[in-house]
């Protein structure tokens, strides 16, 4: 039906004459705006508005429980930060997983990201695809939900080790940073899988076997040829998982059980516990400005790369 | 050239294991949602429906599910009108700033949910337009954290699309609105079902959000889980996991025939 319909509007058009369809055209444009009217004001008015006063909340003076920003223009919230070794060490802890989960993620997705990409028949591409994309939609709780009682304390790793006398006492498998990094890889990793497929599709085939009719190994073939040509990829997966796990709470709180103090979890408990709003816009200040640095390290690696061709 | 390619041991090794990473989590609710004990051990101690059963009579998780259910439908309604009107702008106008605004849409994408919600609670609660813990303020975030997808979902179909076909309606009579229901709308169809179910789903297991929107009474699923996975693992939980995860699945199988899965991956990937 849609076949015959785009022939009847095909054949249609090859009669009109140029100057009808220019001024169909301009009809149809001067009212395009409307469209976006909107989404424009949604945005600006709940989106744009709301963060751009908690970034000046973090600049105001702290006042705890109150909660309207009162514009006096101060820095003494992120004195505060970077005088407390608690908070600029759980930026860096927070840095630190995030590079750790980032890489192993990496490590981790390429492989599958690869035969995804490389696969032939379409029913095991769609198939791969459908696992890839709806482990990345299933909500993240359910999935640490899995995990925890994988890796708990009486867990099914733990349990089962300790009932078959191979352990005495758990391995520190969960409440640790260890935990956390495992957790942020299984929630992250869809993401890095996906941005890989697009990229390793992209590359012809015939790069590999070029390299390989000269005589390069398997191995070397992808190392000098398939790798550094899919480092777009990987470089914006990475960064892509770094800016989910450093601004995740759930699985810090629930991996970490409390023990593994990054930013998400002092942000909540500045906010929750101590009604300390300003110290809390400013923690969410920093974990934005870490972010946004991991961009430009992103495209500083990522323009050394490629040699400035992009 | 023709010949199927065969993949080295290391890449199969190497698949093999990301897919545990991803699929055992998952395996692991669905059993203990199924498992007869009162937790789930290795190995396990049989199957049974006794922990659904005790889902559906959940007084905290049942009424959950649904809410979850009825945020995710109105979320997806509005995000989807919006964010394919949004679309259409975006691919067809001349303006400059386009690229600026698109940006803009997109960047719920990269700000953190926690951050997101705290600066909507605070503009509520300074603001005092009585959005504060109801239902509609939540309703906008969830908004704001799905729309991106349609849009980039919408304008992803919308790039290719040869304007001469709505051309034709036009020249043929047809007004502008008609012109675009009856020949775009029609082409983009798939697409905009694929954002709609994107936005449902991403909607309904949202859960950095209701840190600072949700109230006892306004709680979605993943809240509840998170709530409960605090103190202990119940069984019950993991069979309300294992409704989620249906639902999941089968959206994921419903879009994957409505649109290219690798095209639409290949469209939307992000640009920093």
């Amino acid at each position: 039906m849609g076949g015959e319909l785009d022939m009847a509007i095909a054949s249609a058009v090859s009669q009109s004459t140029p100057r009808s369809r220019l001024s169909a055209l301009r009809l149809g444009r001067s009212r395009l705006w409307l469209l976006v009217v909107p989404m424009a004001i949604f945005f600006l008015a709940f989106f744009l508005f709301p963060v751009l006063s908690l970034l000046a909340d973090a600049f105001d003076k702290p006042l705890p429980g109150r909660v309207a920003p009162h514009g006096d223009f101060v820095l003494t919230n992120f004195r505060r930060f970077f005088s407390l070794a608690q908070y600029y060490n759980s930026a860096l802890l927070t840095i630190e997983i995030s590079v750790v989960s980032s890489i192993s993620a990496a490590i981790l997705g390429y492989p599958l990201a690869y035969m995804i990409a490389k696969i032939e028949r379409p029913a095991w591409n769609t198939v791969l695809m459908i696992l890839v994309l709806a482990s990345m939609q299933l909500d993240g709780v359910i999935r640490l939900y899995g995990m925890m009682v994988l890796l708990g304390d009486n867990g099914l790793i733990n349990g089962t080790l300790i009932r078959w006398h191979y352990l005495d006492k758990p391995l520190p498998l969960m409440y640790n940073v260890f935990g956390v990094i495992v957790g942020t890889v299984q929630i992250t990793l869809p993401f890095m899988v996906l941005s890989l497929i697009g990229v390793i599709r992209s590359i012809h085939p015939s790069f590999e076997e070029a390299a390989r009719s000269l005589g390069a190994t398997r191995w070397r073939a992808f190392r000098d040829v398939t790798l550094p040509l899919t480092m777009p990829g990987l470089l914006a997966g990475m960064l892509l998982v770094f800016a989910l796990s450093s601004s995740s709470y759930v699985v810090a709180a629930l991996m970490g059980g409390w023990k593994v103090w990054v930013l998400p979890i002092h942000i909540f408990e500045r906010i929750s516990n101590s009604g300390q709003w300003q110290f809390g816009a400013a923690l969410s200040t920093i974990l934005f400005l870490i972010n946004l640095s991991a961009v430009f390290v992103y495209q500083f690696v990522s323009s050394r790369l490629t040699g400035g061709r992009t | 050239m023709s010949q199927p390619i065969r993949f080295h041991w290391t890449i199969w090794l190497g698949a093999a294991a990301a897919l545990v990473v991803l699929l055992l989590p998952v395996v692991i609710v669905v059993m203990a949602g199924l498992t007869a004990g009162e937790y789930l051990t290795f190995p396990p101690q049989g199957l049974s429906l006794r922990w659904v059963i005790a889902f559906l009579r959940s007084p905290t998780f049942f009424p959950a599910y649904l809410f979850s259910l009825e945020l995710a439908a109105v979320t997806m309604a509005i995000s989807t009108v919006m964010g394919t009107m949004a679309a259409v702008y975006v691919t067809r106008t001349r303006f400059k700033g386009a690229p600026t605004m698109r940006g803009l849409f997109m960047s719920p994408i990269v700000l953190p949910g926690l951050v997101l919600g705290l600066a909507l609670y605070v503009f509520y609660v300074t603001t005092n337009i009585g959005l504060a813990r109801t239902f509609g303020g939540l309703l906008i975030g969830h908004v704001l954290v799905t729309s991106p997808f349609v849009l980039a979902t919408v304008s992803a179909s919308l790039v290719g699309f040869d304007l001469s076909l709505e051309e034709a309606a036009r020249s043929l009579g047809a007004g502008p609105f008609q012109a675009f229901r009856l020949v775009t709308l029609r082409i983009i169809a798939p697409a905009v079902s694929a954002g709609a179910i994107f936005a449902f789903i991403i909607s309904f297991g949202q859960f950095d959000l209701s840190l600072y929107l949700g109230t006892p009474n306004l709680t979605n699923l993943p809240y509840a889980m998170y709530i409960s996975l605090r103190y202990k693992f119940e069984p019950t939980a993991a069979a309300a996991g294992i409704f989620a995860i249906a639902l999941v699945v089968a959206s994921m199988v419903l879009s994957s025939r409505l649109v290219n899965l690798g095209k639409l991956v290949a469209n939307t990937r992000l640009r920093w």
